[in-house]
């Protein structure tokens, strides 16, 4: 079995995209000038429902053609269908559903792993092994519709880890999993990335997820790359408005902001307000801003509300708080803005 | 009554002393019934898999197509083929008309249909999402139609049953193209024609027996396989 290992230029990244367009049916729904996943990095695509991520991740798995441009994988371009074959045997992909075959959980891995050419003596023990590295290795004779939601998506992994690829593409593959099985899978992920070496591209509209894994993140927005870089940088930030409202940022103006702090004056623009960095304050923190509750907000394990303080702000509030407060509409609140975490026009608040 | 009574009697005789016409006849059944169920199978499914799976000009009217052909008259298909194997027809010169070949041409043009179009509802009714997984996986071309295949296991044993119990149990091409000929081309349904014409109901209630046990068998072989599929 021919083996991408043996051929990809050293140094070379395990992806590169360079003037991708993807169009389907008739409509582009993806433009990207470049993009580049290093040997062992891991890449967050971050967007909206329909911004075009699990577009680029099947580009760069080579499972839907780019209309222009070029995929690379491990440094070569595949030359026909067979070669494309060939270059995808040194990835894996765990997509949103789990995608079991109709076969029990060791089977699958072993399927897998049949494909790309493991010895029949190695496929058993080596599937053993990875289904108990996922913390299956139990379900190993189970069938696919007798497992959870969250035992069959670390089938999945187990499947897509055995093969040992250099490059894994996840495609939202926590997203459809309720809290109690997300949150685990999602640390276990990340320390399997970093003990095996695997390169990742991974697209999730889950922040604190692509914050934990990536080094790096792409912003799609509407097809096309809104934003690029370290993720911290990324979060830290934004590049516009449209990131910074992708990313639940408040944006307001940086002078009034300012004023309202009691800050130096600065540079002028848009300052964005993670809702991290707006808490709900009492009556006797001097700095805090009077505001009206205009909404209260739902999310994950923290609720948000967004008040008018002179300028909409979202701040982040426990949801206990907002039972026991009785938080809704009109409500008179006071807001404390932490001004270190704010995304200042020109870099800082002063 | 008495003549059902009468018919019964001579369907167990037959059945128990062995009557070597009844056997032939079964034998000769289960020969060109397998051959042709055998021979549709491997023209009908891949044609149902190009047709479920390829992207080609035409392909959607092949599918209605392949939709209509699952209810092809058997005398239609007889009548085709008869046209063609005729001794003055363009295939005449192969002198299979009133050969079993010919009935097995025949019974092919009929469960082909029937397969093909099993075949692609089977692989059509996969979800789009394990296509795009097994393709993930790294499977070549081969690979993936088979395990395509096998995902579609189920439904495709189904295919291969209704393709047999269209040739099976038709009547009309056989004798067309076959001519019901003693020890050559004379099979289970033909006979029980020719046996209730000339009164003999004995006879023609055995080979009826026989009919719908073969058919049962097969079918409960067939059965048996696709528990053991599921169960893999």
């Amino acid at each position: 079995m021919t083996t991408t290992r043996r051929n990809a230029p050293a140094g070379a990244p395990v992806l590169a995209c360079r003037d991708l367009a993807v169009v389907r049916g008739r409509r582009e729904v993806l433009r990207l000038d470049a993009l580049e996943v290093a040997a062992g990095a891991t890449v967050a695509v971050l967007g909206p429902n329909g911004a075009g991520k699990s577009t680029l991740l099947l580009a760069g798995a080579l499972l839907l053609p780019a209309g222009r441009g070029e995929v690379a994988l491990f440094g070569e371009r595949p030359r026909g269908a067979a070669d494309a074959v060939r270059l995808r045997r040194g990835t894996a992909t765990v997509f949103q559903e789990p995608g079991l075959l109709d076969m029990t959980a060791q089977r699958n891995v072993e399927t897998a792993l049949a494909l790309h050419g493991v010895p029949r003596g190695e496929r058993g023990p080596r599937a053993l092994e990875w289904l108990g590295r996922l913390g299956v290795r139990h379900l190993a004779g189970a069938r696919p519709h007798t497992l959870s939601g969250g035992e069959a998506q670390r089938v999945s992994l187990a499947r897509a880890f055995a093969v040992r690829p250099r490059l894994l593409f996840l495609d939202e593959p926590f997203s459809a999993l309720d809290p109690g099985s997300h949150a685990p899978l999602v640390g276990e992920l990340h320390a399997l990335l970093a003990s095996e070496g695997t390169a990742a591209l991974l697209a999730t509209h889950d922040l604190s997820e692509a914050r934990l894994l990536a080094d790096r993140a792409l912003v799609l927005l509407d097809g096309h790359p809104a934003q690029l870089g370290p993720t911290r940088e990324v979060f830290d930030r934004p590049a516009g408005r449209a990131v910074a409202s992708f990313l639940g940022y408040s944006t307001v103006d940086a002078s009034w902001l300012r004023a309202r702090l009691g800050l130096p004056a600065g540079p002028a623009g848009d300052a964005f307000v993670p809702p991290a960095a707006a808490r709900l304050a009492g009556p006797g923190d001097p700095s805090a801003l009077a505001a009206r509750v205009v909404a209260v907000l739902g999310a994950l394990g923290q609720g948000r509300v967004v008040v008018d303080a002179g300028a909409p702000l979202t701040a982040e509030v426990p949801v206990e708080r907002i039972r026991a407060d009785g938080l809704g509409a009109g409500a008179a609140v006071r807001v404390a803005i932490d001004a270190a975490r704010v995304a200042w026009p020109g870099g800082s608040a002063d | 009554m008495d003549l059902l009574l009468e018919a019964i009697a001579e369907a167990w005789r037959l059945l128990t002393t062995g009557d070597a016409d009844v056997y032939g006849i079964t034998a000769r059944t289960a020969a060109i019934t397998g051959t042709s169920t055998l021979v549709s199978m491997l023209i009908g499914m891949p044609a149902g898999m190009a047709l479920a799976l390829g992207r080609f000009p035409g392909r959607r009217p092949l599918v209605a197509l392949a939709n209509a052909g699952t209810g092809m008259p058997p005398v239609v298909a007889g009548l085709i083929v008869a046209m063609l194997l005729w001794r003055s027809g363009p295939l005449g010169s192969l002198r299979l008309i009133y050969t079993p070949a010919a009935i097995v041409v025949a019974q092919t043009l009929i469960a082909t249909p029937v397969i093909a179009a099993l075949t692609a509802a089977a692989v059509m009714a996969l979800p789009p999402s394990l296509h795009l997984q097994i393709r993930a996986m790294g499977a070549g071309r081969s690979q993936y139609l088979w395990l395509v295949a096998r995902e579609a296991r189920l439904p495709l044993l189904v295919a291969v049953m209704a393709g047999f119990g269209a040739v099976i149990s038709e009547v009309g091409a056989s004798m067309m193209v076959g001519g019901n000929l003693a020890g050559s081309t004379r099979v289970l349904t033909t006979a029980s024609v020719l046996e209730v014409g000339k009164g003999q109901f004995g006879t023609a209630l055995a080979l009826g027996f026989i009919l719908v046990a073969v058919t049962i068998g097969v079918s409960l072989v067939l059965s048996a396989v696709q528990q053991r599929a599921q169960r893999r």
